[in-house]
C-alpha cells in the first residue's frame, strides 16, 4: 500500500489547481473556522489524521533540492524527524494526541488513488529533470508533489508513537471517518485534518492548521502565514442552512474523493441548487443539473462509514530507551537533539485535563 | 428596531467583558435592553451579559438581533473619553450599525448572525457562594502568574483560597471568612482552573467591583458582577481543569 493523498494540502500554486479535485472535497469558500489558540487545546484530546500528517511532513521537510531527509544507508527520516517535533510541542501545550491511520480505502476511490499515483510518477520525472537543469525552486516543488508514504514509514511511524506513549488508532477504512466516530462519541474532543471530508464523515469539531509555526512551508518552498482554526460543523450547517446529508450532496456535485463533479459546477452553485431543491433526486427530477451517477453509493460512503469501537485511548510517558534505540542507534539522529525533546517531555507536569462546558450541557 | 444613546465608558465596559472571550457577538436587542451570550471556540468559557435600559441615556428597541465585531467597535470607542455620549442606530436594511462620538459618524459592517446559535447554558449546582473584591482577586492572580498555568479556587467554611502549585514553587492566597463579604458553604469545595482565562476574565471586571463566586468540587465556577452603575448584570462560566489520577 503506497498510495498517496492530498500531495499537497492548500496549495495555491499552478500545478497543483488543476490537481485538487483529486485531493478531497474543496468546498473551503464555504465553510468558515474560528481562529483557535494552541493553548486553548491544552487537556484536550485530539485525534489527529495520520497519514495527512505524515504527507506534511514528508512534503515539507525536505533539502534545497527536494531531497527528504535520510539516514546513512539512504532510508527516509522526515516523517519521523516531523512526529518527534511535533509531539513533543503538542504534548507540551496539554494536548493530547491520538493517531488516526487510515485502513483499506472504499472501493469508490480507486480511480482517485490512481489518478494520484500518475500525478505523483509524472512529478518525479519532472523533479530529476528540474534538478537536471539546476532549477531548485522547481525541483523542490517537484519533489514534494512526488512524496510517497509506504508501508515501512507507517510501520515506523506507529512504532514512534507507541515509544512516545501516544496512543494510535487503526481505521478500518477511510481515517477521517473513524475520527468523526470518536469526536462525536466524545472520546476526543476534536478531529484535526487539513482535509473538509472530515466535516462530510460528520465530525462536530475540526482543527485546521495545528501546525506550530506561524508559518507553513508550501511544497514550493513558499512560506505563508497560517493560525490554527476551530470549524464547527453545527455552525457551518446552520450557516448554509443545510443539513449534513445536504452538505454531502452538495460535495458530490462539486466532486469528492469517491466520485467526479458535476463539470461547471463549483461549490456556489451547488449551494444554490441544494438550497433550493433539498436533495440530489429533487436535483435531477427537475432536470436542474446533472447529478453524477450513483451518487447514493458516494453519499453512504460518508454517512454510513465503517469504523470500529475497537480502540483504547491510553498515553504514557516515552518509553525513552526505546525512542534512542529507533531514532539514534537506527536511524542516526543526534543523541542531543533525541535527549533533549526527551528531558521536555520528562519536564511536563502530570495531566489535568481541560473539561469543556459541554459537559455540562 | 434598534436606536440608542449612552455614555462611551458603558460600552467600553460591555467591549471588555465580551472580547475576553469572543471577537465577533450577537447582541439582543429588545424593548427592556440589551443582552448577550457566548462562548469562546473552545467552549471553555461563557459570557451571559444583560444591559437594562437605564443603563442607556435613550434607548428604543424592537426585539432584534445586532451581530458585531468586537475589536471593531473597541477601537472605534478607544476615540471616546469615558463620559462622551455616544449614539447607535441599526440600519437594518443595510446591515450597519451608525455609531457617533461628537463628530465622527462611523458605519460599521455587522456580521451575519444566522449561524450563531444562542449556547445553552448549563444547569449547575454550585454548593459554595463567597463573594470578593475583584482587586483582591487581581492580587492573587499576579501573584500566581509566573508560578503554573492553572489556579485552584478553594472555599471552605472557614475562608477562601485561591492556590498554584508550579514545578518549583507555590503560591497560596487566602482570607479569611471575616474578611469576605459572603461565604457559604456547607463543606469544603475545590476546583482547579486555567489560569489565563481566570485572569483575562477578572481583568474585564472593573476596579472596586464586588465579584460573587460559585463553586463545586470539579466543576465550572459561575462568577456574578454589575457593570454600568449596577444597571447590568455579567455572568461568566468557566469549565475546570479535571486532574486525572493515573
Amino acid at each position: 500500500m503506497s498510495r498517496s493523498r492530498r500531495i499537497c494540502p492548500n496549495e495555491t500554486s499552478n500545478a497543483c489547481a488543476t490537481m485538487l479535485s483529486i485531493m478531497g472535497v474543496d468546498i473551503s469558500v464555504l465553510v468558515k473556522g474560528a481562529p483557535l489558540r494552541l493553548s486553548d487545546l491544552a487537556g484536550k484530546a485530539v485525534a489527529i489524521d495520520a497519514f495527512n500528517t505524515l504527507y506534511q511532513f514528508l512534503t515539507t521537510i525536505r533539502q534545497p533540492d527536494g531531497t527528504p531527509l535520510k539516514d546513512r544507508e539512504g532510508r527516509v527520516t522526515s516523517h519521523l524527524s516531523g512526529l518527534l517535533s511535533r509531539n513533543a510541542a503538542l504534548l507540551e501545550i496539554g494536548l493530547k494526541p491520538v493517531y488516526v491511520f487510515d485502513g483499506k480505502p472504499p472501493k469508490l476511490k480507486e480511480r482517485t488513488i490512481a489518478a494520484r499515483r500518475e500525478a505523483r510518477n509524472a512529478a518525479e520525472r519532472e523533479w530529476k529533470e528540474a534538478v537536471a537543469v539546476g532549477d531548485m525552486k522547481r525541483a523542490k516543488t517537484k519533489a514534494s508533489q512526488s512524496t510517497r508514504l509506504d508501508d515501512d514509514m507507517i510501520a515506523e511511524a506507529l512504532a514512534l508513537l507507541n515509544a512516545l506513549g501516544i496512543p494510535s488508532v487503526n481505521a478500518p477504512a477511510e481515517g477521517e471517518a473513524q475520527m468523526a466516530f470518536m469526536a462525536s462519541r466524545r472520546d476526543v474532543w476534536a478531529g484535526a485534518s487539513q482535509d473538509f471530508d472530515a466535516l462530510l464523515f460528520g465530525t462536530p469539531m475540526l482543527v485546521r492548521n495545528l501546525t506550530l509555526s506561524k508559518k507553513r512551508r508550501m511544497a514550493s518552498g513558499e512560506r505563508v502565514d497560517v493560525v490554527p482554526e476551530l470549524v464547527e460543523l453545527d455552525k457551518v450547517l446552520s450557516s448554509l442552512d443545510l443539513s449534513r446529508k445536504q452538505l454531502v450532496d452538495l460535495s458530490i456535485l462539486v466532486g469528492t474523493d469517491f466520485n467526479e463533479g458535476v463539470p461547471g459546477i463549483g461549490p456556489k452553485r451547488a449551494l444554490k441548487l441544494l438550497r433550493e431543491f433539498g436533495s440530489l433526486e429533487r436535483v435531477s427530477a427537475e432536470r436542474r443539473a446533472a447529478v453524477p451517477q450513483g451518487f447514493e453509493e458516494v453519499r453512504s460512503v460518508f454517512l454510513e462509514p465503517e469504523v470500529t469501537e475497537d480502540y483504547s485511548l491510553f498515553w504514557s510517558l516515552p518509553d525513552e530507551e526505546a525512542v534512542r534505540r529507533q531514532l539514534c542507534d537506527d536511524r542516526g539522529f543526534s543523541v542531543d537533539r533525541v535527549n533533549s525533546v526527551l528531558s521536555r517531555l520528562r519536564a511536563i507536569p502530570q495531566s489535568c485535563e481541560q473539561s469543556s462546558l459541554d459537559r455540562w450541557g | 428596531m434598534f436606536q440608542a444613546r449612552a455614555r462611551a465608558e458603558i460600552l467600553k465596559e460591555v467591549v471588555n467583558v465580551v472580547s475576553t472571550l469572543v471577537d465577533e457577538a450577537k447582541f439582543t436587542v429588545n424593548a427592556d435592553g440589551l443582552t448577550l451570550r457566548a462562548v469562546d471556540p473552545a467552549h471553555i468559557a461563557m459570557v451571559d451579559l444583560s444591559l437594562a435600559k437605564d443603563a442607556f441615556e435613550e434607548f428604543k428597541a424592537d426585539e432584534s438581533e445586532i451581530g458585531i465585531d468586537i475589536d471593531k467597535l473597541g477601537q472605534f470607542l478607544k476615540l471616546a473619553r469615558g463620559d462622551d455620549l455616544v449614539d447607535l442606530k441599526h440600519d437594518e436594511e443595510k446591515r450597519k450599525l451608525k455609531i457617533v462620538v461628537g463628530d465622527i459618524t462611523r458605519h460599521m459592517s455587522l456580521i451575519d448572525t444566522t449561524g450563531m446559535s444562542d449556547p445553552k447554558v448549563p444547569n449547575l449546582e454550585l454548593p459554595a457562594t463567597v463573594t470578593v473584591r475583584s482587586d483582591d482577586l487581581l492580587q492573587g492572580i499576579r501573584a500566581s502568574e509566573t508560578v503554573s498555568d492553572h489556579i485552584a479556587l478553594v472555599a471552605s467554611p472557614d475562608g477562601f483560597e485561591m492556590s498554584c502549585e508550579g514545578d518549583m514553587d507555590q503560591v497560596h492566597w487566602k482570607k479569611a471568612k471575616k474578611d469576605l463579604g459572603v461565604l457559604e458553604t456547607p463543606s469544603a469545595v475545590r476546583s482547579l482552573f486555567p489560569l489565563e482565562y481566570f485572569s483575562n476574565m477578572l481583568k474585564s471586571v472593573s476596579s472596586g467591583s464586588a465579584v460573587t463566586m460559585h463553586l463545586g468540587s470539579d466543576y465550572p465556577v459561575r462568577m456574578e458582577f454589575k457593570i454600568a452603575s449596577d444597571k447590568g448584570e455579567v455572568r461568566y462560566l468557566l469549565a475546570p481543569r479535571i486532574e486525572s489520577n493515573d
